[in-house]
C-alpha cells in the first residue's frame, strides 16, 4: 500500500516499518513481468555545475547527484505515483517519529555504505555523517539552498544510528524540504580532502551508482553501487549521460534510439516533436503531467499605476493564458491557468472553480473589461510601462513573452521591452532592481515556497514588496499547521485572499509528455529533480 | 627594386624580425590581459550572484565572494592573476575547480582541429571555383559559382547544420553519435565526427575566400605582364596559376588569416549542435557564469593565437611575394 506524506504525518511518532521503502519500489504496473538485471540508461542529460549539493540549485548538476547521493527521505518513485504528487518514503532513513511540533528523530539504515572510493572508500555511514552534512549545508558559504533549513536550529546525534532534528518553530513541511535533492547527505572526508565537492573525485555518495567518468562537456558515466543499500537495486548496471546542449540535435538522437528517454529537462519530448517520434519509435511510451514552473508578472506594487489593484486586475484579465501556452513548443497549446500555488501541485493548488468571482474573473481574457477597468483607475486610453525580462530561460520562453505583450497592448498598455542577459537580470531585476514590471519563471518542488518567497517581506523572491499583515498571518499559520486537511484549507484561503489582492500575477503551467522507449519498464515522470528516484527501480527489457 | 636573389632577406633578417613582432607582442599581451580581466568585472552580475540564483542576499553574497577572494581590491587580483600567468598557472574555474590550464589544453586542440579542416575545405572549394570564375568570367560557370557563394553568404550556418542533423534522424532513423570520439580509441571515428561541421563552416567561410579570389585575380588578369604572358604563347594554365595567381594570393592568404582568428572564438554553435567540445563553448559558457579564471586564460590564449597567426601571416606574405623583404 503506498504510503502518502499525509498516511506518515497520520501516523504520527509511530515509526514507519523497516524496509517499507524496498516493498514501495517493487513494480507494480507491470508486476506479471520479473525485473532483469543489467543494460545502461541513456540519458540526454547537462554538463554538471560542479559536484557539491550544497553549492547549486542547478538541475544540471543536481540530476546527475541524484543517482549518486541519498538524503533521509525521498519522494516516492513509480508507476504507482501519480504526478505532481509527492508522497514521502524512507532513503537513508529507516524510520522517523515526530515527539513534538518541533522535534524530528530519524533511525538510520544499519550497514549503509558510501561508495568505494577514496578518500571514503566504502565505510558505513552514521549519524555522525548526517549531522556533519546537514552542519555543512548551513554555515558552507555560497549554498544558495541554504535559507530551505532557515527553521532548523540543532541536529543532535543520539547514538550511531539515531538523529534528532529540532526546530526553532513548528514547520509542517520540514519532511518535505528533506525530500528535496538539495538535501543530499555528503561525506566529511571528501571535504577535507578536496575543500569542496565540485571536483568530479570528490563525488561520493551513497546512492544506486557512483561516478565512474566525468567527460567535461561530453559525458558523464556512472555505474552500480556494488552496496547499494537496498539490496538487488539498481537494476541497471550504469547510467549514461550525454552532455548535449542542442534540441534539435537531442531530439535527431533520441529519433535514432540513441536515448532511452525524452531528450529535454525532466524527460521531455517537446509536443511539437511528439507525431514524427510516434512515427519513428514503435511502442513509445508517454505519460503527462503539469510541470510546477510558473510564470510570473512582478508588479512594483509601490509604483503608479501598479499601486491601483483595479489596474493590477487590468493586466491579469488582458493576458490570455491560452496564447502563453499555445506559444510553447513545450506545451503546443497544453497547459492550466494557475493560482497562486501551481496547479501542478494537485493536493494543494486550489481549483479555480473555488475562487471568489473576482478571483475566477482574473483568468477570463477580456480586453474591452480590461480597458474598462483601467478607465475607471484613471487611465482610459491606458498607460506605457516598461518590462524586464531575459531571453536567457529559453526561446521558448520568450515566444510567450511576446504573446503576453501583445495581449497587453490589445487593452492599451504598451510596454517597452528591456531584455537583459541571463546574469545581469539575476542581479537586478531577481533582487529587485527594477522600474515597474519584471517576468521571469518560479519553481520549487513543494507549494508553500510559492507562498513564503514570494509574499512574506524580506524574502528575497518578495521583489514587488508586498507586505500584508493578514497575508503573512496566513502563510506563517499554513506552515505551523500539521493536520494536513486543515493545512489545506488554510492554503486555499490564502489562495482566495490573493486572487483578491492580485499582487503578482500569474501565469499558465504547462502540460508537458515525457517519453521512454519501449525499452524502459516500472518508469514514471514526476517533478523535481530527482532522476536517480525515479531511475532505481526501473529497468531495461531489451 | 628587389633583390630577388635572395628574396626573403637572410637567415638573421627574417630571425630579427620575428624577434622585433614577439618583444612588440608582449605589451599587446599586456593589454590585452588587463581588457579581459577587467571588461567580465563590468558586466553586471558577477558569478557569485549567479552561483546564488535567486537566493542572493547580502550576507550570502559577502560570505561567497570572500571565500573566492573576489572580496579583494581588483588591483590585487589582478597583479595576482597576472604573476600566476607569468608561471604558467591560470588558474581554476571558480564553478567546478578544474584547473584552467588544463581545460584549455583538452579544448584547443578540439577548435584547431575543427578549424584547420574547415580550412582546408573552404580553401579546397574556393580557389578552384575562384580561379575558373574568374578565367570564364560572364559565362554560365561564373555566374553559378558566383550564385553559389551568395548563397553561401547568405544561408546561415547553423541551419544547414541543423537540417542536416535532423532530416536524416526523420528519414532514415540516423544522427551523428552523441559525444566525443577520442583519436586514440577509434582515430577513424574522430576525423568523421569532424567531417560534418567542418565542411560546413568551410562552405561558408569559402564564399567570401571565393569571391575575393575571383575579383582579385580578374584584376591581375588584366595587368601588362599577363598580356605579355598570353602573346609569348604561354599555355593557360602557366598564365593564371603561375603569373596571375601568385600575384593575386596576397589578400586571399589575409582573409584567411582573419578566418582563423575568427574559428577560434566563432565556433560555438557548431560545437553546440555537433557535441564538440572546444573552446567556443567553453568561453560561451564561461562568459555566461562569469567563470572569471576561465574568461581570462581562454582569451589571453586567443589573443596569443591571433597575434602568432598574423605573424605567420605576415612571414607566408615573403613566401608568395618575392618583392617583400624583412
Amino acid at each position: 500500500m503506498p504510503i502518502s506524506r499525509r498516511d506518515v504525518l497520520k501516523l504520527g511518532g509511530t515509526a514507519v516499518a523497516v524496509g517499507a521503502a524496498r516493498d514501495l519500489l517493487a513494480p507494480r504496473a507491470v508486476a506479471a513481468q520479473a525485473p532483469r538485471r543489467g543494460g545502461v540508461f541513456r540519458i540526454a542529460g547537462f554538463e554538471p555545475q560542479g559536484f557539491d549539493p550544497q553549492q547549486t540549485l542547478s538541475y544540471r548538476s543536481l540530476t546527475v547527484l541524484s543517482m549518486t547521493h541519498s538524503r533521509l527521505v525521498r519522494v516516492k518513485a513509480g508507476p504507482a505515483v501519480r504526478p505532481g504528487t509527492t508522497p514521502l518514503e524512507p532513503d537513508l532513513a529507516e524510520s522517523w517519529s515526530q515527539p513534538g511540533d518541533t522535534t524530528y528523530v530519524f533511525r538510520l539504515r544499519r550497514g549503509v555504505r558510501w561508495h568505494p572510493r577514496p578518500p571514503v572508500n566504502g565505510r558505513e555511514l552514521t549519524a555522525d555523517d548526517v549531522k556533519y552534512s546537514y552542519e555543512r549545508f548551513l554555515t558552507v558559504a555560497g549554498n544558495p539552498a541554504r535559507s530551505l533549513l532557515d527553521p532548523l536550529e540543532k541536529i543532535e546525534v543520539l547514538d550511531r544510528y539515531t538523529v534528532r532534528f529540532t526546530l526553532k518553530e513548528p514547520f509542517a513541511w520540514f519532511l518535505d524540504v528533506l525530500a528535496s535533492t538539495s538535501m543530499l547527505i555528503v561525506p566529511r572526508e571528501a571535504v577535507e580532502t578536496y575543500g569542496d565537492l565540485k571536483k568530479a573525485e570528490a563525488c561520493v555518495g551513497t546512492g544506486p551508482w557512483m561516478l565512474e567518468r566525468h567527460e567535461p562537456g561530453v559525458r558523464v558515466t556512472l555505474t552500480r553501487h556494488p552496496e547499494y543499500f537496498l539490496s538487488g537495486l539498481p537494476y541497471a548496471d550504469g547510467v549514461e549521460v550525454a552532455v548535449e546542449r542542442d534540441p534539435a540535435s537531442r531530439f535527431a538522437a533520441f529519433l535514432a534510439g540513441r536515448y532511452d528517454f525524452g531528450p529535454e529537462y525532466a524527460m521531455v519530448l517537446r509536443r511539437l516533436d511528439l507525431d514524427v517520434a510516434r512515427q519513428r519509435k514503435p511502442g513509445l511510451q508517454t505519460a503527462e503531467f503539469v510541470l510546477p514552473t510558473m510564470n510570473m508578472t512582478w508588479m512594483k506594487l509601490d509604483q503608479k499605476p501598479f499601486d491601483d489593484l483595479r489596474v493590477r486586475r487590468a493586466m491579469a484579465i488582458a493576458t490570455n493564458w491560452r496564447d502563453l501556452v499555445a506559444a510553447n513548443a513545450w506545451a503546443h497549446g497544453h497547459g492550466v491557468p494557475n493560482p497562486a500555488i501551481p496547479a501542478a501541485f494537485q493536493e494543494w493548488s486550489i481549483p479555480l472553480a473555488e475562487l471568489p468571482p473576482e478571483g475566477r474573473r482574473l483568468y477570463e481574457y477580456d480586453p474591452a473589461e480590461a480597458k474598462r477597468l483601467l478607465a475607471e483607475a484613471g487611465y482610459p486610453t491606458g498607460f506605457t510601462t516598461p518590462v524586464e525580462t531575459t531571453a536567457g530561460y529559453a526561446s521558448d520562453y520568450m515566444d510567450g513573452v511576446q504573446a503576453q505583450l501583445q495581449n497587453w497592448k490589445a487593452a492599451g498598455i504598451e510596454t517597452e521591452l528591456r531584455l537583459k542577459e541571463y546574469g545581469a537580470f539575476l542581479a537586478t531585476t531577481l533582487a529587485g532592481k527594477f522600474e515597474k514590471v519584471a517576468l521571469g519563471l518560479f519553481s520549487w518542488t513543494e507549494p508553500d515556497s510559492y507562498l513564503y518567497r514570494l509574499y512574506v517581506p524580506g524574502q528575497p523572491s518578495n521583489v514587488g514588496g508586498v507586505n500584508d499583515a493578514k497575508l503573512t498571518e496566513m502563510i506563517g499559520l499554513e506552515r505551523r499547521t500539521f493536520d494536513a486537511r486543515r493545512r489545506r484549507e488554510i492554503l486555499w484561503d490564502t489562495q482566495r485572499y490573493l486572487s483578491q489582492k492580485a499582487y503578482y500575477l500569474y501565469g499558465p503551467s504547462f502540460s508537458v509528455v515525457v517519453a521512454w522507449d519501449a525499452s524502459v519498464r516500472n518508469f514514471a515522470p514526476n517533478i523535481g529533480h530527482d532522476y536517480g528516484g525515479r531511475l532505481v527501480a526501473a529497468w531495461l527489457d531489451r | 627594386m628587389a633583390d630577388v636573389s635572395s628574396p626573403r632577406g637572410s637567415t638573421a633578417e627574417v630571425s630579427g624580425y620575428v624577434l622585433h613582432r614577439l618583444c612588440v607582442a608582449i605589451p599587446s599581451l599586456l593589454i590585452a590581459s588587463f581588457i579581459v580581466f577587467a571588461l567580465p568585472r563590468l558586466i553586471p552580475g558577477d558569478v557569485v550572484q549567479l552561483m546564488l540564483e535567486e537566493q542572493a542576499s547580502g550576507r550570502n553574497l559577502d560570505d561567497l565572494r570572500a571565500t573566492l577572494g573576489l572580496d579583494r581590491p581588483l588591483a590585487i587580483q589582478y597583479v595576482e592573476w597576472l604573476g600566476r600567468v607569468a608561471r604558467g598557472d591560470l588558474g581554476e574555474s571558480l564553478w567546478t575547480k578544474r584547473p584552467v590550464l588544463g581545460e584549455l589544453a583538452r579544448r584547443l586542440p578540439v577548435s584547431l582541429e575543427l578549424g584547420l579542416l574547415a580550412i582546408c575545405f573552404s580553401v579546397a572549394i574556393a580557389l578552384p571555383v575562384g580561379i575558373l570564375a574568374a578565367v570564364r568570367q560572364d559565362t554560365v560557370a561564373d555566374y553559378m559559382a558566383r550564385s553559389a557563394a551568395i548563397l553561401g553568404l547568405s544561408v546561415p550556418g547553423y541551419w544547414v547544420a541543423t537540417l542536416v542533423i535532423v532530416l536524416p534522424a526523420i528519414w532514415w532513423g540516423w544522427s551523428p553519435a552523441p559525444g566525443w570520439v577520442d583519436f586514440r580509441a577509434n582515430p577513424g571515428g574522430h576525423l568523421a565526427q569532424f567531417v560534418l561541421p567542418a565542411l560546413i563552416l568551410g562552405v561558408a567561410s569559402a564564399a567570401a575566400l571565393m569571391r575575393m579570389t575571383r575579383a582579385m585575380l580578374l584584376e591581375v588578369l588584366r595587368q601588362d605582364y599577363v598580356r605579355t604572358a598570353w602573346s609569348k604563347g604561354l599555355r593557360e594554365r602557366a598564365v593564371v596559376l603561375r603569373h596571375g595567381m601568385a600575384n593575386a594570393i596576397i589578400p586571399v592568404v589575409t582573409i584567411l588569416g582573419l578566418h582563423v582568428a575568427q574559428l577560434f572564438g566563432g565556433t560555438v554553435i557548431f560545437e553546440t549542435i555537433f557535441g564538440l567540445p572546444g573552446m567556443g563553448l567553453f568561453l560561451f559558457d564561461a562568459i555566461s557564469q562569469r567563470d572569471y579564471p576561465v574568461i581570462q586564460g581562454a582569451n589571453l590564449l586567443i589573443v596569443a593565437v591571433v597575434v602568432a597567426t598574423n605573424l605567420l601571416v605576415d612571414l607566408l606574405y615573403a613566401v608568395v611575394d618575392p618583392r617583400i623583404r624583412y
